[in-house]
């Protein structure tokens, strides 16, 4: 289980949705990342543009005071302003002409602001009191009316502290965020790899094992599920085409061995035996005869592998389906009259259909011959043409047995035989015929029931000439595309 | 150029394949030339006089079509069976056979390749318009359409009249079920059933019924004869 979910892990670092899901992260935090550094900037900007105005004022309050009140008024204001702990945050200095303090909180005038007036930071050298010592100050000063310097100053400690906490809420906004695109990114493609994985497990255990196995459905009616349904049921029509091909091949072994075993042991017989000449004769005449039926059997299973595989329209012309059905049911008039048959044909003239008339003739021979055979002694096959909308209908129908409906789709394969028919006379391969036949018309097959015996139609689709209109029926006198129906029944 | 009345040419490359035709052949009183391959098939094709030909789909150096083809622009018209393992599927036999030569899918049986030589080679003699047709006492009024036995009219269908008097030209010589099916039904596949058994069983019964001697013979394995003797 570990081996599994470490080369899971494995697929999963490979895997082609985890790529995209990175690519995603980094085009995703590149945005944010320039968000949040939007933020930052116009954050500190704005409070520093905050501090800048409020030493102004303070600045120009004090200058004010100078003015109105005189150098000892100004010296009065700064002396309270120290002493005052709600400007505790706040640095002044005024000294006189030779930079040498007269009053504030500041020991000595910064080396760092130079020039009569500007703006500029400064770290007091030691502090006079102990909360500003290190700390920096942002401050404006200027040169008075006498010659006196002054200094307004703030510390920046505020700000400091606020950009820092910006940066690591920033920070850990970040990394939250890469953190939980990871987590989703590797979530995601683990998902799909796991799907992958199992369509690929899959289709391992069919390659090794055959075409048993099924990818599993999560029910969660997903694209996954789609394509593993889909599969799946690839996966059945494939066992299905491959069951009925080992299905033939069992059946071409037994029917091609059971006379060949048969022939090789009257053959092993007459070589231990003395027999004489009239008997050898007897005996070669036999398995030239049986050696003919399996070659029969072989042209058979060709020719409807031939049909299967021929182009639609090699060999196709007008035909009148009833005329067909005419000839082949006087073929079969000698065949009918000898099994004590009733057969008869139910038309009401011209239908028209495209095709093969060799093909024709002979699907149309295999069912007739079908229902004399199976339907039943002193029997009745009627065989009816007719053509309703857009279909040419040909249908024989006889009293026999029938075939049971769970049968229906199977009698159609190649070597197929019911149980009820199996010792009769044949080889399975008639209906295989018909159907290769209809297939290669585009017609369709349908077996009902004909309470009692088979009734089955074989379904044309009209040529266009036909169905536009003309009137090509004969004796019926019906004209165009109204029903010109022949019953089966 | 009717051709020299026995002389077949077989184009064959298997030895013994060539071998049994040439046997067969010479059995049914044929003087048999072998070419084995579309090379010599074509040079004797030109220069001898054959009355039927009997040609291999697939041989060396010229293929059997080929050589029809070829030998067709030189003007010669001998009738050609074609011998194909290809069978129905091969599509240019096929439209060849509907330009009158006829062809077989192997493997076959001897007499019904004989009975096939033996059809083409009639066919390349000289046609006689006949109105009367007589094989022993029956008799086939081709302008009537109504055929006779002992002076008996025999109740025939069309389509088995044309069979009889198919059989009745071809008289003593064997005529098998997929010629048949051919000439009477214009179809062109082996039957795989019985039936052309079953149809002809019925004519025989028609004409032999109650006669002196049957005229109508299943020739086992291949299809049937008409003849007055046994």
């Amino acid at each position: 289980m570990l081996g599994f979910a470490s080369v899971l892990l494995g697929k999963t670092l490979r895997s082609s949705t985890l790529k995209l899901a990175f690519i995603y992260v980094i085009v995703f935090s590149s945005a944010i990342f320039a968000v949040l550094g939007y933020v930052y900037w116009a954050t500190v900007t704005f409070v520093s543009e905050n501090l800048d105005r409020s030493i102004s004022a303070e600045g120009a309050l004090l200058i004010k005071t100078y003015d109105s009140a005189g150098h000892i008024g100004l010296t009065t204001l700064i002396n309270r302003r120290v002493a005052d702990p709600f400007f505790d945050e706040w640095a002044y200095l005024l000294t006189d002409p030779s930079f040498n303090p007269v009053a504030g909180n500041l020991k000595s005038w910064p080396a760092t602001l130079r020039g009569d007036q500007g703006w500029g930071k400064f770290r007091p050298l030691d502090g006079q009191s102990k909360s500003s010592k290190q700390r920096l100050f942002r401050a404006s000063y200027q040169v008075l009316a006498d010659d006196a310097h002054l200094l307004v100053g703030r510390g920046l400690d505020g700000l400091d502290r606020f950009g820092q906490k910006i940066t690591i809420g920033l920070a850990w906004a970040a990394g939250l965020f890469l953190l939980l695109a990871a987590a989703a990114g590797i979530s995601t493609s683990r998902r799909s790899v796991a799907r992958i994985e199992a369509i690929n497990a899959t289709s391992r255990e069919i390659i090794e094992t055959g075409l048993r196995e099924r990818i599993p459905v999560r029910g969660t009616g997903d694209e996954w599920d789609g394509l593993a349904e889909n599969l799946n049921s690839m996966l059945d029509r494939i066992e299905d085409l491959v069951e009925s091909n080992r299905q033939v091949s069992n059946n071409v072994a037994h029917d091609l061995r059971t006379p060949l075993t048969r022939m090789r042991g009257r053959l092993e017989r007459a070589y231990n035996r003395r027999l004489d000449l009239s008997q050898y004769h007897a005996l070669i005449g036999e398995i030239i005869t049986e050696l003919d039926e399996v070659l029969r059997t072989f042209s058979s299973l060709l020719r409807i592998t031939q049909i299967e595989i021929r182009h639609r329209t090699a060999g196709f012309r007008n035909l009148d389906l009833t005329e067909i059905a005419r000839e082949v049911l006087e073929l079969f008039e000698p065949a009918a009259e000898e099994n004590g048959v009733m057969l008869e044909l139910s038309t009401r003239g011209r239908v028209d259909v495209v095709g093969d008339r060799d093909l024709l003739f002979d699907a149309i021979s295999n069912l007739i011959d079908n229902a004399i055979t199976h339907g039943g002694r002193r029997g009745r096959v009627i065989v009816a043409v007719s053509q309703g909308g857009d279909r040419a209908v040909l249908c024989v129908a006889d009293r026999g047995p029938g075939i049971p409906i769970d049968e229906r789709k199977h009698v159609l394969r190649r070597f197929y035989r019911l149980e009820s028919s199996r010792n009769s006379p044949g080889n399975g391969l008639g209906l295989s015929l018909v159907a290769a036949v209809a297939n290669l018309h585009g017609a369709h097959i349908e077996m009902k029931d004909n309470s009692p015996g088979l009734r089955i139609e074989l379904q044309f689709p009209i040529p266009e000439k036909a169905v536009s209109g003309f009137p090509h029926h004969e004796a019926g006198g019906h004209v165009g595309t109204m029903p010109n129906r022949a019953s089966c029944r | 150029m009717a051709g020299n009345a026995r002389h077949v040419l077989v184009i064959e490359d298997d030895t013994e394949t060539g071998e049994q035709l040439l046997d067969w052949l010479r059995t049914s009183g044929y003087a048999v030339d072998l070419a084995v391959d579309g090379e010599e098939g074509l040079r004797r094709g030109l220069a001898g006089d054959y009355v039927v030909m009997t040609v291999d789909r697939m041989v060396p150096r010229i293929d059997g079509l080929e050589v029809i083809r070829r030998l067709r622009e030189e003007g010669v018209a001998t009738p050609a069976l074609i011998l194909s393992a290809l069978g129905e599927v091969d599509d240019r036999v096929r439209g060849l056979r509907a330009g009158g030569d006829d062809y077989l899918v192997k493997p076959f049986a001897s007499q019904e390749m004989v009975a096939r030589v033996d059809a083409l080679a009639r066919r390349s003699g000289t046609v006689i318009r006949e109105t009367m047709l007589r094989v022993g006492d029956l008799e086939i009024d081709l302008l009537a359409r109504i055929a006779r036995r002992r002076g008996q009219n025999i109740d025939l269908l069309p389509r088995e009249f044309k069979l009889v008097t198919y059989l009745a030209r071809n008289a003593g010589q064997v005529v098998s079920r997929s010629m048949l099916l051919q000439e009477i039904w214009d179809l062109h596949f082996d039957p795989t059933t019985n039936i052309i058994d079953v149809y002809v069983g019925r004519i025989r019964r028609k004409i032999d019924n109650g006669q002196d001697y049957p005229l109508i013979h299943t020739i086992r394995g291949v299809g049937f004869c008409l003849r007055a003797s046994g």
